[in-house]
């Protein structure tokens, strides 16, 4: 047998491919290339336009924050090769179950926000429970559960009170222990001691003249950052995220060696509920209100951040940081382009090329993985 | 004598100047307007004309930014960018005071001057400190469609809520049924925004209650399919009919008789002073002492000529 | 073959499958030795797959027994089967190209490492191992983090033998390892194959290509509309006879009774 000679003329094969090839093929590559690219177009086009003021920044983070949270859990999902199309749905639901629990019950703001990411969480993995109980394509039952959720969420608050929007949380969550995890801020002192020296603008008039008009870092990005950095390691350095990939790159294959890909599929949708949860916390917190109309559309915002951050829509390949980039880019493109001047509508243009751009380089890594022709 | 005089001459041509398209004044005032309508709903184009008219005619730059899908804490992250891009004036709708009263009061105090328009009450818009509030308090027109129903004998009616996610809407047919004296109950269905959906609901709901003497609608969104559904029914010009806003098939069905009367608050208006008031403030210092009625105003059979063809542009 | 002394690790005794009104497997009475290549030859059709799923645990025979190391033995299912010690590689392979090496060769079975009250998965010595074990079947890997979908067809089946051999299969069933490959990488499984077997493993090789089969078998049993057709020692049947009996045992009495009239 030609054993060691044709191994040996395998291995020259292997060695063929470049450097740039191998850098391709990381998920995370395009992602980065975008976000240098987005924040040196807007640096040249919207660099004096209150952008990067300390204002300009929190607003833009901000938002990147709540599409980075949202992604996270997207991404994990279909890297298992999942879809979740009721997360816009499950973050109006889970605000409006806060409000409702402790407003219009009464009940102590932090046993509203308990209950509720256990109540989300048990959706969730119903939802999970269904699509590998049935086998049906999760694109169905995620579906069929975005119209029941939000179905929902118009109905019980105008049963119960008349109204389709429950404010007065803010009231409900003073001296609350819990609620600041969501809706505060953290750095105050610090932003204050960067007002006095004079480093960063302050009000100009009313009750809070003087006062910084960035007073710190809201939770929001907090939550943000903690959740890209546990879930990256849980992914790429975890056990179960091996057994993520494998459930989403082949779950037949992974059943084969003993990977218990339905409960991995299950956890993964009620990670995606945890997220949706979190994102509705914070802006209930923040905004004291939670409203019917929270959080439409937001499952393909999510869903394009994460592919924008290089995951395969067919499972099995992704990563969480690029599809936090993906999120910054998405967050920091859709709010730039206000500041540049840009008519807001034509945001879905560029969002629509940018996603087929993506799509497109995706397609190609993967062709250099599987080594298709 | 001469002195005073060249100098008068000189104001009125800068007058005229300014008057005119006149984009040529030495100050370069910006204004944004904010509302929370989603990309769908047409009846804000009669604002985004009204505020490109009113931008091209003072010669300032005005912006019209939106939600896209109408989410309200979209709609607040937008006030607080808006904020930070430090424009001269903010006109915005106040359509959840708990979720917009934090980023517009944030905007009033460093320095930004904002008007109200549209959504919200006058006593809301004062409270965030803004100069003052432009619209048509949505329960007092409701309210005034009520007792002009109730003085042409209704006692039963149908509110046709396209938009329920939003309170406005519902306040509007509570309005309406304190108007009329009777409970509101569930004479108010959520018709959702397709208009087959919004036809056969209200198809449906008359049919379950043919005793019903009149159907509210809410906006073009719902009247339009509550034509088509009243045409098919047989009910069309026989069932009392009224609507808010003009615009979509509302015009010609006053015209035809099918609908009596339908409720202007001349959302025009609301775009277009705000920038007026805006730019006289900046200008000359100068400011109405009063909150500014766009509305309510009824539009009936006998005024429509000029209503029907400006009917989605600018009325 | 020294090592075909041993007793028959695994032995099945007249077995039958029956799915409803088809008899899916006949009466097939098959057994394999530590150390020995046992070849099951058969065309399409022949009841393969219905045999290698009921070897290793996937169905229950309707009929007959199934002793391991001795012992009578009912597999409820594939992972009992394997934690026997049975392993299957399908033709399939149970690889994610999208996955690395490492990855995929660890699945379902990662090291773990403690670093305080957390558990990661150990990559230092996953990557260590894989890189070794696949050395030692021929293939040098240019990075355990390569994708399983940059390799050859050849060097995933060897990744999947490997595999099966580092978590201690005492028995190793291979479905068709070579029907899809090319020559040299048809050799290049061959040349694993033999490794395997000299390390004292029971391999059965499941193939319809005769030539492949002849090349490492030490037994070969031709299977034909759920039958085994006997079993023939190396050395003792031509190709051209393992041929015909894969084609039909029937046409093989009448040849052999034509040609014996005639010689």
């Amino acid at each position: 047998m030609s054993d060691t000679g044709s191994s040996a003329a395998v291995d020259e094969r292997i060695k063929q491919t470049s450097k740039l090839r191998e850098a391709f093929i990381r998920p995370e590559l395009g992602a980065i290339v975008g976000v240098i690219a987005v924040f040196l177009f807007f640096i040249i086009f919207a660099g004096d336009s209150g952008m990067f003021a300390p204002q300009g920044v929190l607003n833009w983070s901000t938002v990147s924050a709540q599409f980075v949270i949202i992604a996270v859990g997207a991404c994990m999902l279909m890297i298992a090769g999942e879809f979740d199309l009721s997360v816009g749905s499950m973050i109006g639901f889970s605000g409006m179950s806060i409000a409702i629990m402790s407003v219009t019950l009464g009940w102590p703001v932090w046993l509203a926000i308990l209950l509720t990411f256990a109540l989300c969480m048990a959706i969730g993995a119903l939802t999970g429970t269904i699509v590998v109980r049935t086998g049906l394509p999760s694109f169905i039952v995620s579906l069929a559960f975005l119209f029941i959720l939000r179905g929902f969420t118009i109905f019980l608050p105008q049963t119960i009170e008349r109204r389709t929007i429950i404010g007065g949380i803010s009231s409900a969550a003073e001296g609350d222990w819990l609620a600041p995890l969501f809706g505060g801020k953290i750095g105050e002192g610090f932003f204050r001691w960067l007002a006095e020296m004079d480093i960063i603008a302050t009000y100009s008039r009313g009750a809070r003249a003087g006062e910084p008009m960035v007073n710190g870092i809201p939770m929001l990005i907090v939550w943000a950052l903690v959740l890209v950095i546990v879930a990256h390691i849980v992914l790429t350095r975890t056990k179960f995220g091996n057994w993520v990939f494998a459930s989403g790159g082949d779950a037949q294959a992974a059943r084969y060696v003993g990977v218990p890909v339905n409960r991995v599929k299950i956890q993964m949708f009620m990670l995606t509920a945890f997220c949706a949860t979190l994102f509705a916390t914070c802006q209930v917190m923040e905004f004291g209100s939670a409203g019917a109309d929270r959080g439409l559309l937001k499952e393909f915002e999510a869903i394009i951040a994460v592919v924008i951050g290089g995951a395969l829509l067919t499972g099995g390949f992704g990563s969480v940081i690029g599809a936090a980039l993906g999120a910054i880019i998405f967050g920091v493109v859709q709010q730039g382009l206000f500041f540049a001047g840009v008519e807001s509508s034509l945001f879905r243009v560029f969002l629509g090329v940018i996603l087929l751009f993506a799509v497109i380089l995706n397609t190609y890594i993967r062709r250099i993985i599987t080594g298709e022709r | 004598m001469k002195a005073p005089f060249k100098t008068l001459a000189a104001s009125a041509l800068a007058a005229t100047t300014m008057l005119g398209a006149a984009p040529a004044v030495a100050d370069d005032l910006r204004y944004v307007l904010v509302s929370h309508a989603d990309d769908a709903d047409a009846w804000w184009n009669t604002i985004q004309n009204g505020l490109a008219l009113a931008g091209e005619q003072m010669g300032v730059s005005t912006e019209y930014r939106n939600p896209p899908t109408g989410d309200l804490a979209d709609m607040a992250r937008i006030i607080e960018q808006v904020t930070a891009s430090a424009p001269d004036g903010l006109i915005t709708t106040l359509a959840d005071f708990d979720v917009l009263s934090g980023p517009i009061m944030d905007a009033v105090d460093s320095g930004i001057d904002v008007i109200i328009i549209n959504s919200g009450t006058p006593e809301q818009a004062r409270e965030v400190g803004a100069l003052m509030y432009v619209g048509q308090p949505e329960y007092d027109a409701g309210f005034a469609a009520g007792q002009r129903a109730a003085g042409d004998g209704i006692t039963t009616f149908l509110c046709v809520n396209h938009y329920i996610a939003q309170p406005a809407s519902s306040e509007r047919c509570q309005g309406f049924a304190d108007g009329l004296g009777v409970e509101l109950g569930n004479q108010m269905i959520d018709s959702g925004t397709d208009p087959s959906e919004v036809q056969n609901r209200v198809m449906a709901y008359l049919n379950a209650n043919p005793e019903t003497e009149a159907v509210l609608a809410l906006g073009p969104t719902s009247a339009d399919p509550t034509i088509r559904a009243l045409d098919q029914m047989g009910l069309a010009g026989d069932i009392y009919f009224g609507t808010f806003d003009l615009g979509g098939d509302i015009v010609p069905a006053i015209a035809d008789g099918i609908i009596q009367w339908g409720i202007d608050q001349q959302p025009f208006l609301q775009a277009y002073l705000p920038v007026i008031v805006l730019a006289n403030r900046h200008r000359f210092g100068v400011l109405p002492g009063n909150n500014i009625n766009s509305g309510p105003g009824f539009v009936t059979a006998d005024d429509l000529d000029l209503v029907a063809d400006l009917a989605g542009e600018f009325r | 073959m020294s090592e075909a002394v041993h007793a028959p690790i695994v032995e099945m005794k007249d077995i039958e499958k029956h799915f409803g009104p088809v008899i899916a497997l006949n009466g097939v009475s098959f057994d394999v030795r530590p150390g020995e290549c046992h070849c099951l030859l058969g065309d399409n059709g022949a009841g393969k797959s219905t045999f290698i799923k009921t070897m290793s645990g996937g169905h229950k025979p309707t009929k007959g027994k199934i002793l391991f190391e001795g012992r009578e033995m009912s597999f409820d299912s594939p992972r009992d089967a394997m934690t026997a010690g049975i392993a299957t590689v399908y033709q399939d392979l149970a690889m994610i190209p999208l996955m690395s090496v490492t990855r995929n060769f660890w699945m379902g079975r990662e090291p773990v490492k403690k670093v305080g009250p957390f558990r990661f998965m150990d990559f230092a010595k996953a990557n260590e191992v894989t890189m070794t074990e696949m050395r030692k079947m021929g293939i040098n890997l240019r990075s355990p983090d390569q994708a399983v979908g940059t390799l050859s067809g050849g060097e995933r089946q060897t990744v999947a033998i490997a595999r099966a051999v580092y978590f201690g299969a005492k028995v190793l069933i291979l479905d068709e390892p070579t029907s899809a490959l090319g020559v040299r990488q048809t050799a290049n499984v061959l040349s694993t194959i033999d490794k395997v077997r000299k390390s004292g493993i029971a391999v059965v090789f499941i193939t319809h290509n005769v030539r492949h089969a002849l090349a490492v078998g030490d037994r070969f049993t031709v299977l034909n509309r759920g039958k085994t057709l006997g079993t023939a020692q190396r050395g003792q049947i031509t190709p051209e006879e393992l041929q015909d009996l894969m084609a039909g045992g029937q046409e093989m009495v009448a040849l052999e009774s034509s040609l014996g009239g005639t010689v």
